[in-house]
């Protein structure tokens, strides 16, 4: 909402104000003030008189100007570019030493001839060109004859020395998107008297209209006939005025309807009272079918959108537009006024389903004043016989359901002071409330009625009294102090821990931290979808087909952050991000990781690539840091996702025999589908939440074995497909009670293995609990494991 | 053997002693003056053969001048082996400019490192964390927070749909109603941060995903001087102890007073400069006591409960503390950028 200080001036005093101390006063008490703009702005201007308009000598557009600036200025000479510049116009001339908005003159000399001072456009002065005609904007404003030669105040001349305030009026107060409710808050704030027009009814015949509603959406309607008007310019206190609103000029009858708007807050309605098929004026929500609307573009009603009927024909879409069928034009002298209060969630249905927001439209969704119908067509029929020559006047008629009642709150003292933190005195709360055109009715023991003003839709409680008291009185007077509540543990949930932790440990292996985006588009929903297929959500009204879909995994996107570093000179990457994923079927954490490039850890000097293995490790660690077993887990060769993984390279990684999580290096094609480089790259995807709330029994510490310990290393050669985790099973089985620890320490292929076979060597530790052990007891027990190495997987020992 | 040789037999050993230069030449010594073969020590088997009185003094001569040789010796020896410990260690001089091994720490977006800063403020004044879906209903996202079908309110908030009743949440409050829900009636100290998600153009301060912290308390006697404190205590903290804060009236449907919360311009310390716009105040965080009708929808008695409740910008928060220009940058993960945020606190 634009508040032009000028206009507001007239109904309650600013005097002693300046516009940032209206617009901290207005802020602080919650009507944020988003800018002062100035109408137009300049300083040493003056209005003068062309005299002489000669062509300059080496320019084929600019001219030599002889200006008369008065008799304080005398006759200067000025350079104009301007195409309208000519002998006896008068122009508005910034002389040297002006400050424009965008430019500071100074004396000069173009093209070898000496200029003092610059002729204006408005433009230059500031104004918005969506007030100035084409004329205005393509060369110098034109004054008119009379204007005064040597006149400095040509900003108040113009009717341009005007500050504009930009209210960012919220959901709450709609009250204020009126001039007249402006001035009462402002008159509040600043305990100013407001002092508001009041306006007589003219009326000189009885009108044959009739109005009514068929529908609750509609509660009130009221209309007026008058006859006998003319349609013309509007006077151009008018046009100023509106322009400082931020409105345009279209006509008499059109700005009274805006004029009356801004001023009341409540959308006026015109119709030519001689294209209507009928008098009589009907509400109604059940109308289906075609609409050619003002605009000529033809609207599809539905049932529940708010109609206005004449003879069962649309002649206008309720608050939101008329029909072109009735519309008023330069020849309308006949005329009927509506005043009208619809239901606003029907409005903000129907005019966010047809695209058409208006002012009127966005006034009726917020709310408008349902009680104030006479007074608004009083005011609008004393401008139509002021500005339109109207002559006929018939009397309101007027629908109504509602009764005008105001509401009463009761509240006390100690009540409002309890919700602010605060100790105002009852007289501090009755002065506010009773500033802000409440009646207060304070009873003795500090217990208090107050009956709301109609226009003030949003105050329905006490709590809403408190806010009105404190936003007045200044939250500054609220005490700081922190709430005597019970004690109670601030701690992460075990879940909630976990997560942490598992971040952390991340961070201090050296993996970097992501976060993208939930949304991705529909065709990347689908990829490396590794864990499973679930139904995605799917927008119904994206802003854009890249972020159209809520993932189920998070992979893809960090992929493509890896894509993005890899395109920005990145070499090796280590990437992980957790995240809530959301599908139709579930809700989860997601944890995935890319390792691209070399483990450079330890430095360039022992870079390591990045492997399988990497990765694995990573998931053995994270499992031992929430303290999870080796037996609660395993990693299985996947079957599945071929496209997806190299099938060599990845597992699936099962916890309590569920598939949580799955990982591998990236299969050469995605890695060219990704266009991550040359270098294997390797990832994980896993869901988090079976491992964050598994159980997990404290530690109960166990003896350190007090006998000492033998460890004999063991080689052999094997098939090459034989995993190793199925020799060490062997292994523990056969040592069972003297093998303490079995670990693989190579692998070897190649060069003196033969094809197909692997050469494995395993370190073993032997120990007893209760006794040291001897070294037949060492030999006996290698054997029994060299036999079965031998019988189970045809291990062939090398020496 | 002649003991009259003893003098020279000790003059000879020093000699030696003093001329030796390493262990070698010590080993050499003790082999020729202290070895069963030396002259000196067979000096000792002539003993015999000598009358008890002459033995006695004969046999003190030689030990005098066999402990005055390993004396010596000795002593040599361990200034020899010093020397040579210290040449040892001289040789395995290092480049100690040369990389540290296992140095790598990862660079934890800046966005993480506010949620997880702010969130240990509120667990150490005794908060619990609660959490809320993403897709969230309609129910929970605007119905029980005063917002209802059609209220021009919701405009504040562009929505993401995914049908009638389902949509991303615009906002952590949902999680309050849930947790009013879950709670049942009983007191609460919540927050709860998470991803929010609006209509809006990404540029360099919109961005269609976003992340809030949502703060609750509910309790008897809850009023707005126990927010402001709550917030001051947090302001400090994340901010540094010179921090004011400044309230100012607002509007959000779900609080009434609702308060717009300000905090003094960490820049400039309230002076005024270009980071305020010279105003010596930054806007950080809405708020405000929850509106009756939201308790009573959740099952609070609003006569006997009253609370305070907050939501603040986890980006806004990291692009003040770090001076990030571009939300976008959160987003965009460049390691260039992660790798500057490794310290812990």
């Amino acid at each position: 909402m634009l508040v032009s200080l000028k206009a507001l001036r007239q109904y309650v005093s600013l005097d002693g104000l300046n516009e940032e101390e209206i617009a901290k006063g207005l802020t602080f008490a919650g009507v944020e003030v988003e800018d002062i703009e100035r109408m137009a702005s300049g300083t040493n201007l003056v209005i003068g008189e062309i005299l002489e308009c000669e062509n300059h000598p080496d320019s084929d557009h600019l001219h030599v100007l002889k200006v008369n600036l008065g008799d304080k200025y005398g006759v200067e000479q000025i350079v104009c570019g301007a195409p309208n510049a000519r002998k006896g116009l008068k122009v508005i001339v910034a002389r040297v030493g002006a400050k424009l908005p965008q430019v500071e003159i100074k004396k000069g000399v173009i093209r070898g001839v000496e200029s003092n001072g610059m002729c204006c456009s408005l433009l230059e002065l500031g104004v918005d060109s969506k007030y100035l005609s084409e004329k205005q904007t393509s060369g110098i404003e034109e004054l008119p004859l009379d204007a005064p030669v040597g006149e400095e105040d040509v900003l108040g001349y113009l009717g341009l020395d005007d500050i504009v305030l930009n209210l960012n009026v919220l959901a709450n107060r709609p009250d204020l998107l009126s001039l007249f409710n402006v001035a009462r808050e402002v008159g509040a704030i600043f305990s100013r008297e407001v002092k508001l027009p009041s306006f007589e009814g003219i009326e000189n015949f009885k009108t044959d209209l009739t109005v009514g509603s068929k529908t609750k959406r509609c509660t009130q309607f009221a209309g007026k006939e008058i006859k006998g008007l003319v349609i013309k310019e509007s006077p151009d206190w008018m046009k100023s005025f509106l322009q400082s609103m931020g409105v345009r000029s279209i006509n008499n009858l059109v700005d009274i309807g805006n004029y009356v708007m801004l001023m009341t807050g409540q959308p006026l309605h015109m119709y030519d009272a001689d294209k209507l098929p009928v008098h009589a004026l009907e509400a109604r929500d059940d109308y289906q079918g075609p609409f050619v609307a003002l605009d000529e573009k033809t609207y599809d009603v539905l049932p529940n959108d708010i109609v206005i009927a004449s003879d069962n024909k649309p002649m206008c879409l309720g608050g939101v537009m008329g029909s072109l069928a009735c519309a008023v034009d330069e020849k309308t002298t006949h005329l009927y006024i509506e005043s009208a209060s619809f239901d606003g969630a029907s409005i903000r249905r129907t005019s966010n389903r047809l695209g058409l927001a208006s002012e009127s439209s966005s006034r009726f969704v917020k709310g408008t004043n349902h009680f104030q119908s006479e007074y608004v067509i009083n005011m609008a029929s004393k401008l139509v016989k002021d500005l339109c020559e109207g002559k006929e006047f018939s009397n309101i008629v007027n629908y109504q359901i509602e009764k005008a009642e105001q509401k009463v709150i009761s509240s006390s003292v100690k009540r409002i002071n309890n919700r602010l933190g605060t100790s105002f005195s009852k007289e501090e709360i009755e002065a506010v409330l009773t500033r802000l055109n409440f009646k207060v009715e304070m009873n003795k023991d500090e217990t208090f009625k107050v009956t709301v003003p109609l226009y003030r839709l949003d105050v329905t409680c006490d709590a809403d009294l408190s806010e009105e008291v404190i936003r007045l009185l200044g939250l500054e007077h609220v005490k700081s102090e922190l709430p005597c509540l019970d004690t109670t543990l601030g701690a992460l949930s075990l879940e909630q821990t976990r997560i942490r932790n598992i971040r952390n440990y991340l961070l201090d292996k050296g993996l970097d931290e992501c976060l993208t985006y939930s949304l991705v588009s529909e065709k990347e929903a689908s990829k490396m979808n590794l864990l499973n297929e679930e139904e995605k959500y799917v927008l119904l009204n994206p802003l854009t087909d890249e972020h159209s879909t809520f993932r189920s995994h998070v992979l893809h996107s960090l992929l493509k952050v890896a894509n993005y570093n890899v395109s920005r000179q990145a070499k090796s990457l280590a990437l992980f991000e957790v995240s809530n994923v959301q599908t139709k079927q579930s809700a989860s954490t997601h944890l995935a990781i890319v390792l691209l490039g070399n483990d450079y850890s330890r430095g360039l000097m022992e870079k390591i690539p990045y492997d399988f293995y990497h990765m694995k490790g990573i998931v053995e660690g994270m499992m031992e840091n929430l303290g999870l077993e080796v037996s609660r887990y395993k990693f299985e060769r996947l079957n599945n996702h071929l496209d997806e993984l190299h099938p060599g390279k990845s597992a699936g990684l099962y916890f309590q025999n569920k598939l949580i999580g799955v990982l591998g290096e990236l299969h050469p094609n995605k890695i060219n589908e990704y266009d991550l480089g040359k270098n294997p790259v390797i990832v994980l995807e896993l869901r988090l939440d079976e491992l964050v709330s598994s159980k997990v029994s404290v530690n109960k510490m166990k003896p350190i074995h007090r006998f000492p310990f033998v460890t004999r290393d063991l080689a052999f050669i094997i098939d090459k497909d034989v995993e190793a985790k199925d020799i060490i099973k062997a292994i523990r089985l056969v040592g069972k009670g003297i093998v303490t620890n079995a670990e693989v320490f190579d692998v070897y292929e190649g060069e003196h293995v033969q094809e197909g076979k692997k050469s494995l060597a395993i370190s073993l530790t032997y120990q007893k609990e209760d006794a040291t052990l001897t070294e037949k007891e060492v030999s006996d027990a290698e054997d029994k494991i060299k036999f079965e190495l031998l019988k189970t997987f045809h291990a062939e020992l090398r020496m | 053997m002649e003991l009259a040789n003893l003098q020279e037999l000790l003059n000879s050993a020093l000699k030696d002693i003093s001329e030796a230069k390493n262990s070698d030449d010590i080993n050499n010594i003790r082999n020729a003056y202290l070895s069963k073969k030396s002259a000196l020590m067979s000096m000792f088997s002539l003993l015999g053969k000598m009358d008890p009185e002459q033995r006695k003094e004969a046999g003190k001569e030689i030990n005098d001048v066999k402990v005055a040789i390993s004396e010596k010796l000795e002593e040599k020896q361990k200034d020899i082996l010093a020397k040579e410990l210290e040449e040892k260690l001289n040789k395995e001089k290092i480049d100690i400019s040369l990389p540290g091994r296992d140095f790598s720490l990862g660079g934890k977006n800046p966005f993480h490192i506010i949620i997880d800063e702010m969130t240990d403020i509120f667990l150490g004044m005794g908060f619990e964390v609660c959490n809320g879906p993403e897709v969230e209903t309609d129910n929970y996202n605007f119905e029980l927070l005063n917002i209802p079908r059609d209220h021009p309110a919701r405009d504040m908030q562009d929505t993401f749909y995914i049908d009638e009743n389902t949509l991303l949440r615009t906002h952590t409050s949902p999680v309050q109603a849930r947790t009013m829900e879950r709670k049942g009636g009983k007191p609460i100290k919540m927050i709860a941060p998470g991803k929010t998600y609006r209509r809006d153009d990404d540029d360099a301060t919109h961005s269609h995903q976003f992340a809030q912290i949502e703060g609750l308390v509910i309790d008897k006697d809850i009023n707005i001087g126990h927010l402001k404190a709550t917030l001051e205590l947090f302001a400090r903290k994340m901010f540094g102890e010179g921090r004011e804060i400044r309230l100012r009236s607002s509007f959000f449907p779900f609080t009434e007073p609702s308060v717009e919360v300000d905090i003094s311009c960490m820049n400039c310390g309230g002076k005024g400069c270009s980071m305020c716009k010279g105003t010596g105040w930054i806007e950080i965080l809405g708020g405000g006591m929850v509106h009756p009708n939201v308790l009573k929808m959740n099952g609070y008695d609003p006569d006997k409960y009253s609370g305070f409740a907050f939501g603040i910008g986890i980006e806004r928060v990291a692009m003040l503390r770090y001076g990030i220009d571009d939300i976008r940058k959160f987003y965009t993960n460049d390691v260039r950028f992660l790798h500057q945020f490794k310290k812990k606190i």
